[in-house]
C-alpha cells in the first residue's frame, strides 16, 4: 500500500530547511521594527511579597524612558484555553493584583529607546514591599491554612478517580509493592530562549504581536481579553521558532501582555527579549511530582491493582495542571489493563517559578513511577520485564477507560518485539551485569501518550487550500511549526490528496490575520489534527477541480483522477488536461467565470488516538564515581503511519536525549526560592559527546481515524526514556533510583546502603 | 567611554566601525550589520549558537569584545554560500534532515566548517568533539553528526575524483 503513495512516507526536503541552513530564517529575536522601543522587566527579589508602593519619579525622568507599566494595571494570564469555554471560567484566566509569588515574578516593565536605558531605569525605581512568609514545599503548602499563595488557598486542583475496587485488587495480588517517587523540575531549555516579543499597537487601534507562541490563535483571544479589544483587532504573527516542547504553550509570564500594554502607552513598537537567565528563572517548567504508588500483581505477573496518589508542584501560577494530571491518569489507567485502580492527585501552589506544559505533559512523571514498579514486580517474580509488559498492556479493541474510547490502533507488541530484536535485549538481559568497577546493565520501559485533545479541550484545526492559475497550490494553515516539521508534513498530505507534486505546494506563514482558527501545536497533534483538516480541505478542492475537468473533458467527475498534476480519465490517459491548463482556463481565460478553486475545512478531530512505544537502554555505571554513561538507546514507536520518516526519527532521537537528560542531569535547583543553576554551565544538558548510538524504529499500526493512518509522535519519544534508564541502572548495580535525576551522589549513596 | 575604531572583514566585505568598548562581536554582526543568521542562545559561551569563524577558527562571538577583533577576517553563516549555491555543509544538513528548529544550525555549520578546514576527513568522534560546544535540544545530535560525516566524505571524493 505504502508504495502507491507519491509523497506520503518519503522524507522529502523540508519546506523550511534551506531558510534555516542559510541563516535567512527570521526568529523572534531577529525581528526589528522602525522606531522600536526596548523593554526590560523589574522582577521580584522576594519569593512572596506584597507591593505596597512603587515610586517611579526618578525612572520617568531618565532621558530615553518612554513608558512604564506595572502589575497594578496589567493583568497576568494564569489559565489556559480550557477556561475560554464560558464567560465565567474566562474571568479566572486573568489576575490583577499586587502580590509577588516567586523570585523573578514581574513587578513592572520599562520601555526605552534602548535596552541599556531600560535597564538603568529599573535601578531608579523604588519599590516598597511587605514581605510575606514563603512556602516552598508542596506538602507543607497543602496543609497550610495561615499563609495563602492565592486567595482561594494553596490547592490549585484536586481529582479522585476509581476503576474497579481497589480492595479486591489487592486481595487478588500475590505480591504488593509500595514506593514513593520524586521527579525534578526540568526546563525546556529551547535553544531560542523563551520570551521574545515585539508588539505594535497601531494608531488605527489594531495590535500586531510577533510571538513565538505555540498557540497563535488562542493567544490572540487571550490578548484581546486582557487588553479589552475585539479579536479581529489583534494579529499574532509567529516567526520561525527555536524549539518549544510545551514551553511556549500560551503567553510567556509577563511578556506579550506587558509588551502590548507598553506599546499602547507609548504609541511605538515595543520589543522585550528575555535573557537565558530570565528564561530559567521566570518561565514555565515541568511539574515536579511526588508519586506514592502501591501496585499488586499475581505470581504470574498479572497486574491486579494500582493505588496512585500524586502531589504536583505547580509553582506560583499554574496554567495547565488540570491537563497535566489528566495525562498522569492516562498513563496510570490506560496503558495496562489493571482492573482495580484508585487515583488521587493534588496540584499545589508554592512560591517557586511556575510549572506548565512540557513534552509528555504528566505522562513522563507517572511513567517513571509506574514503569519502576512494573520492573520491580518482574524482578521479584524473576520474570523478563518484557514478558510482564506483553502480559499486561491494553491491546487493540479494548476500551481505554480514561479516553472512554475503543483502541483502534496499538502497535506496542510490535514496538517491543522489533525494539528487543534490534537492541539485542534477550542476550543482554541474561548476561551477568558485573564487569568490574564499571557495571553494565539494560532496562526497558513502555509508554502511552494521546494524540491531541479532542473533546478534552477546545481543539480546533482548520486549513484552506487555494489552487493558483498555474496549478500550484497555496496551503493556508496556522499549524504552528516549532521545528518538528509539521508544515512539511501538512504539505505532503495536501500533495497526496490533490495529486499535485509536493514541490508545487507552498505553505503559508503563521499569521492569524490570514489563516483560519487552529488551536496550534500541543499534544503531538499537528500531523493528526492538522493533517485531518488539510486532508478534508484538499479533498474538497480536488472535487472542485474534477468538477471543472468534467465539463472540460466531457466525462463524469467520478471517472476522472488527478495524478502528477494531470487530470485524466481512469484507464484512458488520452483524455486528459493538466491542472495548470485547467486552472488557467477557469481563472483567467474564461472571463465569464474567473473562479479560483478554494476549499476550507474546520473542526475537531474524531478521537485522541494513543501513541505507544518502547525504549531500551544500556548503561554503564562507574561504581567508584557513581557516573552513568548510556551506551545505547533504542526507541520503537507506533506512529500509525510515518508521513515524513526522517522527522519521526528526529523526534525519537531528540526525545531520547531529552529523556536521558531528565534521567541523569537536568534539575532546576531552587534553594529558599532562588534558582541556583540558571545557566547552561550549571543546568547541564547532554552534549554531542555524551550521547550514545541512538536507534529509532518506526512501527506503523495504521490508525483508522488518522490522515493516511497517521497519529502523533512529538512528545512520545521522551515519555519512558528516564524509566528505561533507571531500570537499566538497577539491572547494572542493584540500586533503585526513585528520585530523579540519577546523580552520581544518589547512585553512590545507593551503593553504600546496599549489601553488595 | 570613547568608542574604539576597528576594521574587520566580514564575509569578504571590509567594515570600518566605531564600536562601544562593551559591544560584543555578536552585537556588531547582528545589530550593526544585520547578519542575524548568527544566533544568541545564552550570551555566556555555553550553547554555541553564536559560533562564527574568525581567521578560519570557530569562535564564540558572544564572548569576544568587538574592540579586540580589529584586523580579523570573520565568516558567518551568511558568507559560506557560494552565490546561489549552497555550501556542501548546508546541502548535507538539508539533505540529511539534520535541521529541526534550526536555531543551533548556523552555529553547528560554522563549527563544522572550521573542523573540515582543519581536518577534511574527521572520524565520528572528532565530529562529536568539534560539536561539543554546540547545544541542540531537538535532534539528539544524530543527524547533524551524520550530515557532517556525509559532507566530508562527499567533499573528499570530489577532491580525489
Amino acid at each position: 500500500m505504502a508504495d502507491s503513495f507519491s509523497t506520503i512516507g518519503k522524507s522529502v526536503q523540508r519546506v523550511d530547511a534551506v531558510e534555516k541552513a542559510t541563516g535567512m530564517a527570521k526568529y523572534g529575536p531577529d525581528i526589528r521594527l522602525d522606531r522600536m522601543l526596548h523593554a526590560k522587566l523589574l522582577r521580584s527579589p522576594y519569593a512572596h511579597a506584597r507591593v505596597k508602593s512603587i515610586d517611579l519619579s526618578r525612572a520617568v525622568r531618565l532621558p530615553g524612558v518612554k513608558a512604564i507599566a506595572t502589575i497594578q494595571e496589567v493583568p497576568k494570564v494564569v489559565g489556559y484555553w480550557f477556561f475560554l469555554r464560558t464567560e465565567n471560567k474566562k474571568k479566572q484566566m486573568f489576575l490583577l493584583d499586587n502580590i509577588l509569588r516567586f523570585i523573578g515574578d514581574p513587578i513592572l516593565a520599562v520601555a526605552a529607546e534602548d535596552e541599556m536605558t531600560a535597564q538603568e531605569a529599573l535601578s531608579l525605581v523604588h519599590v516598597e514591599y511587605e514581605i510575606l512568609p514563603p512556602l516552598f514545599d508542596p506538602l507543607e503548602a497543602m496543609e497550610q491554612e495561615e499563609v495563602r499563595i492565592h486567595r482561594r488557598g494553596n490547592i490549585a486542583f484536586e481529582v479522585k478517580k476509581a476503576y474497579g475496587n481497589i480492595d479486591d485488587g489487592f486481595r487478588d495480588a500475590d505480591i504488593i509493592i509500595e514506593n514513593v517517587y520524586h521527579t525534578s523540575k526540568q526546563k525546556h531549555a529551547t535553544l531560542e530562549p523563551i520570551g521574545t516579543c515585539v508588539a505594535h499597537f497601531h494608531p488605527n487601534g489594531k495590535l500586531t504581536v510577533y510571538s513565538s507562541t505555540q498557540l497563535p490563535h488562542w493567544i490572540r483571544v487571550y490578548l484581546a481579553n486582557a487588553l479589552g479589544l475585539t479579536v479581529n483587532k489583534v494579529r499574532i504573527v509567529k516567526p520561525y521558532t527555536g524549539g518549544s516542547f510545551g514551553g511556549r504553550c500560551g503567553v510567556a509570564h509577563g511578556l506579550e501582555v506587558m509588551c502590548s500594554w507598553l506599546s499602547r502607552k507609548s504609541g511605538r513598537p515595543v520589543r522585550m527579549s528575555f535573557t537565558r537567565e530570565e528564561d530559567f528563572i521566570g518561565t514555565e517548567t515541568r511539574h515536579p511530582m511526588t508519586i506514592r504508588i502501591k501496585t499488586g500483581a499475581t505470581r504470574e505477573g498479572i497486574l491486579t491493582a494500582n493505588d496512585i496518589s500524586i502531589v504536583a508542584d505547580v509553582g506560583a501560577y499554574g496554567t495547565q495542571y488540570i491537563g497535566v494530571l489528566a495525562d498522569c491518569l492516562s498513563t496510570g489507567v490506560g496503558l495496562y489493563k489493571t482492573p482495580h485502580i484508585r487515583f488521587s492527585a493534588t496540584a499545589v501552589f508554592t512560591n517557586k517559578s511556575l510549572a506548565g506544559a512540557f513534552r509528555g505533559y504528566g505522562n513522563p512523571q507517572m511513567n517513571f513511577a509506574q514503569e519502576s514498579q512494573v520492573d520491580m514486580i518482574a524482578d521479584k517474580l524473576r520474570m523478563d520485564p518484557l514478558e510482564v509488559r506483553l502480559k499486561n498492556y491494553r491491546p487493540l479493541g479494548e476500551i481505554d477507560p480514561v479516553l472512554n474510547e475503543v483502541i483502534r490502533s496499538n502497535g506496542l507488541r510490535e514496538c517491543l518485539q522489533k525494539g528487543a530484536a534490534s537492541f539485542g535485549w534477550k542476550e543482554k538481559v541474561r548476561k551477568g551485569a558485573d564487569t568490574g568497577v564499571r557495571k553494565r546493565g539494560v532496562g526497558l520501559a513502555v509508554m502511552l501518550h494521546g494524540t491531541g485533545a479532542a473533546r478534552a479541550l477546545p481543539d480546533p484545526a482548520s486549513a484552506t487550500v487555494m489552487i493558483n492559475p498555474d496549478g500550484t497550490v497555496n496551503l493556508v494553515t496556522a499549524a504552528a511549526d516549532d521545528g518538528q516539521g509539521n508544515r512539511t508534513v501538512l504539505a505532503q498530505i495536501a500533495s497526496e490528496v490533490l495529486g499535485i507534486d509536493f514541490d508545487r505546494i507552498s505553505v503559508s506563514d503563521t499569521d492569524t490575520d490570514a489563516t483560519p482558527l487552529d488551536c496550534g501545536t500541543h499534544g503531538s497533534r499537528q500531523t493528526y489534527s492538522g493533517g485531518l483538516a488539510v486532508k478534508a480541505a484538499a479533498e474538497k478542492a480536488r472535487e472542485k477541480i474534477l468538477g471543472f475537468a468534467s465539463k472540460e473533458l466531457q466525462r463524469k467527475a467520478d471517472d476522472l483522477l488527478i495524478r502528477d498534476g494531470i487530470v485524466s480519465e481512469r484507464g484512458n490517459a488520452a483524455v486528459s488536461i493538466s491542472v495548470s491548463d485547467l486552472m488557467r482556463k477557469t481563472q483567467i481565460e474564461d472571463m465569464g467565470l474567473c473562479e479560483q478553486v478554494i476549499a476550507s475545512s474546520s473542526g475537531i478531530a474524531p478521537a485522541m488516538p494513543g501513541i505507544y512505544g518502547a525504549c531500551f537502554v544500556e548503561v554503564e555505571v562507574d561504581t567508584e564515581t557513581g557516573e552513568v554513561r548510556v551506551l545505547k538507546l533504542t526507541g520503537a514507536y507506533d506512529v500509525g503511519r510515518a508521513i515524513h520518516p526522517d522527522s519521526v526519527r528526529g523526534q525519537i532521537t531528540g526525545g531520547g536525549v531529552m529523556g536521558m537528560g531528565w534521567a541523569l542531569t537536568e534539575d532546576l535547583l531552587i534553594k529558599e526560592g532562588r534558582v541556583l543553576n540558571s545557566n547552561f554551565a550549571d543546568y547541564r544538558l547532554l552534549r554531542s559527546c555524551d550521547v550514545p548510538e541512538l536507534e529509532a524504529i518506526i512501527v506503523e499500526s495504521n490508525e483508522p481515524t488518522g490522515p493516511f493512518g497517521a497519529k502523533g509522535i512529538g512528545e512520545a519519544g521522551m515519555v519512558c526514556v528516564a524509566s528505561a534508564v533507571t531500570n537499566a541502572i538497577y539491572h547494572a548495580t542493584g540500586v533503585r533510583i526513585k528520585d530523579l535525576p540519577a546523580t552520581p551522589e544518589k547512585i553512590l549513596g545507593g551503593l553504600k546502603g546496599k549489601v553488595m | 567611554m570613547a568608542k574604539v575604531h576597528i576594521s574587520i572583514r566580514v564575509n569578504g566585505t571590509r567594515h570600518e566601525l566605531a564600536v562601544e568598548p562593551w559591544e560584543r562581536l555578536v552585537d556588531v554582526l547582528r545589530d550593526r550589520l544585520r547578519l542575524t543568521g548568527t544566533k544568541v542562545g545564552c550570551g555566556e559561551g555555553e550553547c554555541g549558537a553564536c559560533t562564527v569563524n574568525m581567521d578560519g577558527k570557530a569562535v564564540l562571538s558572544c564572548l569576544l569584545l568587538a574592540a579586540t577583533v580589529d584586523g580579523s577576517e570573520i565568516l558567518t553563516i551568511e558568507g559560506v554560500q557560494q552565490g546561489s549555491e549552497l555550501h556542501p555543509l548546508q546541502e548535507a544538513f538539508v539533505r540529511e534532515s539534520a535541521i529541526q528548529c534550526g536555531y543551533c544550525t548556523p552555529g553547528m555549520i560554522m563549527a563544522a566548517h572550521a573542523l573540515l578546514q582543519r581536518e577534511p576527513s574527521p572520524t565520528e568522534q572528532e565530529v562529536r568533539t568539534a560539536l561539543a560546544n554546540n547545544l541542540c535540544r531537538c535532534t539528539g545530535y544524530e543527524k547533524p553528526v551524520k550530515a557532517i560525516l556525509a559532507c566530508a566524505k562527499a567533499m573528499g571524493e570530489e577532491h580525489h575524483g
